[in-house]
């Protein structure tokens, strides 16, 4: 086994960190649109509204049974076949379409989870001091859902990061796909990986500082 | 109702005449970037020999040429759901995308060649894959080549995305098979245990596949023409020559 080439190494960290950004923004987009979506899922299926909730039921049991690289072929290759106007799905789009779907399925299960856990009682107490539905849920249900549902939330997030790296396959070039094509060029495999990995590493760790931190602002009710 | 109809039209025709302007220019080429030396990336800048002769067919048919990288599997489900014109990246002629696609001439004759780990005596040629575990790349026509062998079932293929290379330096199959230009290539600059076995086992001819519609034809007869006269006035056996030392761009 050679010596690792270090130069190589420190000489790919600048060009490896302008991918950075994009695989960030299709994990932050992603985040943001499947948090939505989930809620709007979890709520649904919570309050069983008819007709919604068996969509959402089929809706997430897909989403939960196909693997994330089947979707994302489905959209970017899948719909334009059949559309072809949808020609318009670009890699980006169809990726954070993906992500969006894909993690929606997987977090609206633990945000209902967060909710059903919220004690019976609180409910009832609210619904008898007459407030709607919407006031329980706004100002009972879901602040003490999200203590809950946080560290889960976080930990889709973190997968979703790594998940962009399945972008490349749509000719998206981030982190993983830039890596990819440098290792490629040099065929210095191990040196051209083990930067990228440490950059996710460390986008990781830093996110579980955010964490950390978050979970201490939303304890600070419970604490005495 | 009227705004409605209005607005559809105005997007119906505003897509249409950006159709229109996309007819003028650049041409969009996909290639993998992850096959050297005909395109790879080094420091951010994708190069190669496809890289270089795109660029010159671009230059002689006055389009700029937009270049779109992705994994080769993904290349041609880019290509037929319209989002890149071409690929770049030595397609092989074969029966099978003939039905789907219609090529440009071609401009590079080579010959799919076995490549082991240096030092493995035990395989000297096709005919000694027999038994053994034989790397191809996804979605590339050497895999073809391998099942149309007689003892086909005797070997085993396995389908690799990207670095097969590694995979058979490293020991984990007995052999890959590439066309003999880059693999040849790849022993000469890189720091691989790798190893030609025996002579090239059949002909191939690569070129650039288009969508069989109005555009994809009027697309490849204008390749056509540029290739020609690149042929013509010597620039494709120079980038030949600059990559590989000799003129792969002849049969």
């Amino acid at each position: 086994m050679d010596v690792l080439n270090v130069d190589y190494m420190l000489g790919l960290v600048p060009v490896l960190l302008r991918y950075l950004p994009l695989t960030l923004q299709l994990a932050t987009i992603g985040m943001v649109l499947a948090l939505i979506l989930a809620c709007l899922f979890a709520v649904v299926r919570v309050l069983a509204i008819p007709v919604l909730n068996q969509l959402t039921i089929v809706f997430i049991s897909f989403f939960r049974g196909t693997p994330l690289l089947v979707q994302l072929f489905l959209f970017y290759y899948g719909l334009p076949q059949l559309v072809s106007a949808l020609t318009v799905i670009d890699g980006i789009t169809a990726t954070i379409m993906g992500l969006t779907m894909h993690f929606s399925a997987y977090m609206a299960e633990s945000i209902r989870a967060a909710i059903v856990g919220v004690d019976r009682s609180q409910t009832e107490a609210a619904l008898s001091i007459g407030m709607t539905n919407g006031q329980l849920m706004r100002r009972i249900v879901l602040p003490q859902a999200t203590r809950v549902a946080l560290p889960t939330l976080m930990n889709y997030f973190i997968d979703m990061i790594k998940a962009t790296s399945l972008a490349f396959t749509l000719g998206v070039t981030e982190l993983m796909g830039a890596t990819q094509k440098e290792a490629s060029g040099s065929f210095l495999y191990f040196e051209a990986f083990i930067v990228a990995a440490i950059m996710y590493w460390i986008v990781v760790e830093l996110l579980s500082k955010l964490q950390h931190y978050l979970e201490i602002r939303l304890n600070k009710a419970y604490s005495r | 109702m009227k705004t409605l109809l209005t607005t559809m039209l105005m997007i119906i025709s505003l897509s249409a005449s950006t159709a229109l302007l996309a007819q003028d220019n650049p041409l969009r080429v996909g290639m993998s970037g992850q096959y050297f030396p005909f395109t790879f990336v080094e420091q951010d800048e994708l190069k190669g020999f496809d890289v270089d002769i795109m660029n010159a067919l671009g230059k002689e048919m006055g389009r700029d040429i937009k270049y779109e990288t992705a994994n080769f599997s993904g290349l041609f489900g880019m290509l037929e759901s319209g989002r890149i014109d071409t690929v770049a990246n030595q397609i092989t002629i074969t029966e099978e995308r003939q039905k789907a696609y219609i090529f440009s001439d071609p401009y590079v004759y080579d010959g799919a060649q076995v490549v082991v780990k240096k030092g493995n005596t035990e395989i000297q040629g096709v005919e000694d894959l027999k038994g053994k575990t034989v790397a191809v790349n996804l979605g590339s026509n050497f895999e073809e080549l391998l099942r149309e062998l007689p003892y086909a079932d005797e070997i085993n293929i396995k389908t690799y995305d990207s670095n097969l290379e590694r995979d058979t330096a490293l020991g984990r199959v007995d052999a890959f098979v590439m066309d003999r230009v880059s693999a040849s290539q790849i022993i000469k600059e890189k720091p691989l245990p790798l190893a030609l076995a025996g002579p090239t086992f059949s002909q191939i001819t690569n070129a650039y596949p288009f969508r069989d519609t109005e555009s994809g034809r009027a697309l490849r007869d204008e390749v056509n023409q540029a290739l020609a006269t690149l042929r013509e006035n010597g620039t494709l056996t120079s980038i030949s020559e600059k990559w590989f030392g000799t003129d792969i761009t002849q049969p």
